[in-house]
C-alpha cells in the first residue's frame, strides 16, 4: 500500500451558529483550502462527506454533490457520503486513505457537516432520537445520555470512580477549550461549576456532556507523493483501526463499563502504526461524555482498567502528563457536530503535528491518535505520525 | 395549501408502524396486545433472540416459531433522566435492562419510583399504549413495572 498523509485542515466555528448547513460547509471548506498553498477546488480528485442527519436538519439528501457544488471541487475518482452516526467523519476518512493507499485516488478532501441546532430546541433533541434503534430503543424516547450513564454507574460500582473524577473530565476539557477560538464553550470551568450544573442522566451532569452543536471541519488527505510535492510537514496517518460489537444496547458486553471493540480497534490501529501507548503525544478521544473520556483511557492503554479515575485526576491526561487527551477541548468543551467531529480531531491532530496550535500546542508532538465512537460498541481509531511508519 | 388540515408527518412519530402492512412483526405487537411477550424462536437450529428477528444470526434459516418470553424478570442495569429528553416524552423517566430468561430487554418502568429502583429489582410486563397510528391503529410498547 502506498503511504498517505494530510496536508491541509481547517474548521469552522463551533456553536449555535446562526448559519446555515452550506454556510458550515463553505467556513470549513474555505479555511481548509487556506491551509496549504499550491491547491485549489479544481485540483481535489475527490470528497468524502461525513454527514448524520441533514434529510431531518435541512431537508437535503444527495449531500456529496451538494457540498461538491458549494466547495468548487468536481470529483473524478471519488464521491461519497458516510453516515455512521458520531464517527461519520473518521470513517469518511479511512474510505480516503483507503482510496489513496490503494492507488485509486491521489488528493482528496473529506469533510464533516451538521446543522443541529433548529427553530425549536425539543426538535433538535428528538432528532438526536434517530441514533439509537427506533423500534425497541428510541420508541421509548432514548437518546445518548441515559446509555453513557449507565456506563459510569457501572464504572462507579466496579472501580470506586467518583462523581469528582467524571467532573474534573469537564473541568479539563472546558479549560482546554478555552484556548479554541473555535470552540463551542470558551469561558472554562471550575470543578464546583461542574459538579453544580443541572443532572440530565445520573451521574452525568451539563457539565460532563457535549452539547448540540453546529459545525463543519475538513482535510486534505494526499498520496506520498503530492504530500511531498505540497508541504514540507505532511502529516501522515501511520494506522487505522474499527470494531463493532453491536448497536442496540442488549447487544453490547453485560457490564458498560467494559468496551472490547475500543480495544480491539486500538490494537489493530496501533499494530499497524508500530507506536504503543506510551508513544502517543496527544489523543483526541470520543469525550461525549466524561465516562466515555475515562474509558477511552483504560481501552486504548493509557492506563490499567479501572485505574481512569485515578488517571485524571494525577493530572496525568492533561499537559505535562503522560498524554494530552483533548487538547482542542473535546467534545465537551468544542461540542459535538456528528459528522465534523471526527475531521475536527484530525484537524487538531494536524496543527499539533506541525507545531501550529498555538497557545495549546503540546510540546514536541510527534504521534498524535484520534479515537471516535458511534456508541458504547462502536469505535474507530486513527494514529498520526510527523513521520511515516 | 393554507387553511387545509395538517397532512401527519411520519418524520416526527417516535413510534414504529407495528401493523401488518408495515412490519413482518406485526404479531408481536398483536401478541404484546394481549399481554404477552414474545421473540422469535428458530425451528432449525433452536435460537432465541431478543428482539424479534427476521432470520437467524447463528444458522442464517428464517423458518420461525414465536415463543412466549417469562411475564418477570429483574432489573440488569437502570438510569433516570431528568431533562433532554425527545419532544414529547417527559422526565424524570427510568430506563432499564430488563433481564427476561436469558435475555436482555431494553425499556422503561412505568409507576416505579426512581428512588427506589434496584439492581436486582423483580419488575413486569406492563404493555404501554402509545399514540395509535397515523391510520388509527393502536400501538404498544414493552414497557415493565415493579412487581408487587
Amino acid at each position: 500500500m502506498r503511504k498517505v498523509a494530510l496536508v491541509g485542515a481547517g474548521i469552522s466555528k463551533f456553536g449555535v451558529r446562526r448559519a446555515s448547513y452550506r454556510d458550515l460547509i463553505w467556513e470549513a471548506g474555505k479555511a481548509c483550502f487556506d491551509s496549504v498553498a499550491g491547491i485549489k477546488p479544481r485540483d481535489v480528485e475527490g470528497l468524502v462527506v461525513g454527514s448524520v442527519m441533514p434529510e431531518r436538519t435541512a431537508f437535503q439528501s444527495h449531500i456529496s454533490s451538494m457540498a461538491a457544488e458549494a466547495l468548487g471541487i468536481k470529483p473524478s475518482v471519488l464521491s461519497a457520503r458516510t453516515e455512521h452516526m458520531c464517527a461519520s467523519g473518521t470513517v469518511g476518512i479511512r474510505y480516503a486513505y483507503a482510496f489513496i493507499a490503494a492507488g485509486l485516488a491521489d488528493l482528496v478532501m473529506v469533510l464533516g457537516v451538521e446543522k443541529l441546532n433548529q427553530p425549536s430546541s425539543d426538535e433538535a433533541i428528538l432528532n438526536m432520537g434517530t441514533g439509537v434503534d427506533r423500534e425497541w430503543e428510541a420508541a421509548f424516547g432514548l437518546t445518548a445520555p441515559p446509555c453513557f450513564a449507565l456506563a459510569a454507574q457501572r464504572h462507579m460500582a466496579e472501580y470506586g470512580t467518583t462523581e469528582e473524577q467524571l467532573g474534573l473530565v469537564g473541568v479539563k476539557n472546558h479549560t482546554h477549550a478555552s484556548k479554541n477560538p473555535n470552540a463551542h464553550f470558551g469561558k472554562g470551568a471550575t470543578l464546583e461549576q461542574v459538579l453544580g450544573s443541572r443532572m440530565i442522566a445520573s451521574p452525568l451532569r451539563l457539565f460532563m456532556c457535549s452539547p448540540i452543536t453546529d459545525g463543519a471541519a475538513a482535510v486534505i488527505v494526499a498520496s506520498e507523493e503530492r504530500a511531498r510535492a505540497l508541504t514540507d510537514r505532511p502529516v501522515w496517518i501511520r494506522g487505522t483501526g474499527q470494531a463493532l460489537d453491536g448497536f442496540q444496547l442488549t447487544s453490547l458486553h453485560e457490564d458498560y463499563a467494559h468496551w472490547p471493540a475500543l480495544k480491539r480497534a486500538a490494537d489493530a490501529a496501533y499494530t499497524m502504526a508500530g507506536v504503543r501507548p506510551g508513544d502517543v503525544d496527544l489523543a483526541e478521544v470520543h469525550d461525549c461524555f466524561a465516562i466515555a473520556e475515562m474509558i477511552a483511557y483504560e481501552e486504548l492503554g493509557f492506563c490499567k482498567k479501572g485505574e481512569a479515575g485515578a488517571f485524571v485526576a494525577a493530572g496525568r491526561s492533561d499537559y505535562g502528563g503522560d498524554v494530552v487527551v483533548n487538547p482542542r477541548g473535546g467534545l465537551i468543551g468544542c461540542g459535538h457536530p456528528l459528522g465534523a467531529t471526527g475531521v475536527a480531531q484530525a484537524a487538531e491532530v494536524f496543527v499539533q503535528l506541525r507545531g501550529q496550535a498555538g497557545p495549546r500546542q503540546v510540546a514536541d508532538a510527534t504521534i498524535g491518535l484520534t479515537h471516535n465512537n458511534s456508541g458504547m460498541g462502536e469505535h474507530v481509531v486513527m494514529i498520526y505520525g510527523s513521520e511515516p511508519a | 395549501m393554507a387553511g387545509d388540515p395538517v397532512t401527519y408527518f411520519r418524520a416526527t412519530d417516535p413510534f414504529p408502524l407495528e401493523s401488518a402492512d408495515f412490519t413482518k412483526l406485526h404479531e408481536f405487537y398483536a401478541r404484546l396486545a394481549a399481554g404477552r411477550l414474545s421473540t422469535t424462536r428458530c425451528t432449525d437450529c433452536g435460537r432465541t433472540d431478543w428482539p424479534p428477528r427476521g432470520f437467524c444470526p447463528e444458522c442464517a434459516g428464517d423458518a420461525f416459531e414465536w415463543v412466549d418470553l417469562p411475564a418477570e424478570g429483574t432489573v440488569h442495569a437502570f438510569t433516570t433522566q431528568d431533562t433532554g429528553l425527545p419532544a414529547g416524552f417527559e422526565g424524570p423517566r427510568v430506563f432499564a435492562i430488563v433481564k427476561v430468561g436469558a435475555h436482555r430487554v431494553f425499556s422503561i418502568l412505568l409507576d416505579a419510583d426512581p428512588a427506589r429502583v434496584s439492581i436486582g429489582q423483580r419488575v413486569r410486563l406492563k404493555p404501554l399504549a402509545v399514540a395509535a397510528d397515523p391510520k388509527g391503529n393502536p400501538r404498544w410498547l414493552p414497557a415493565f413495572t415493579p412487581s408487587a
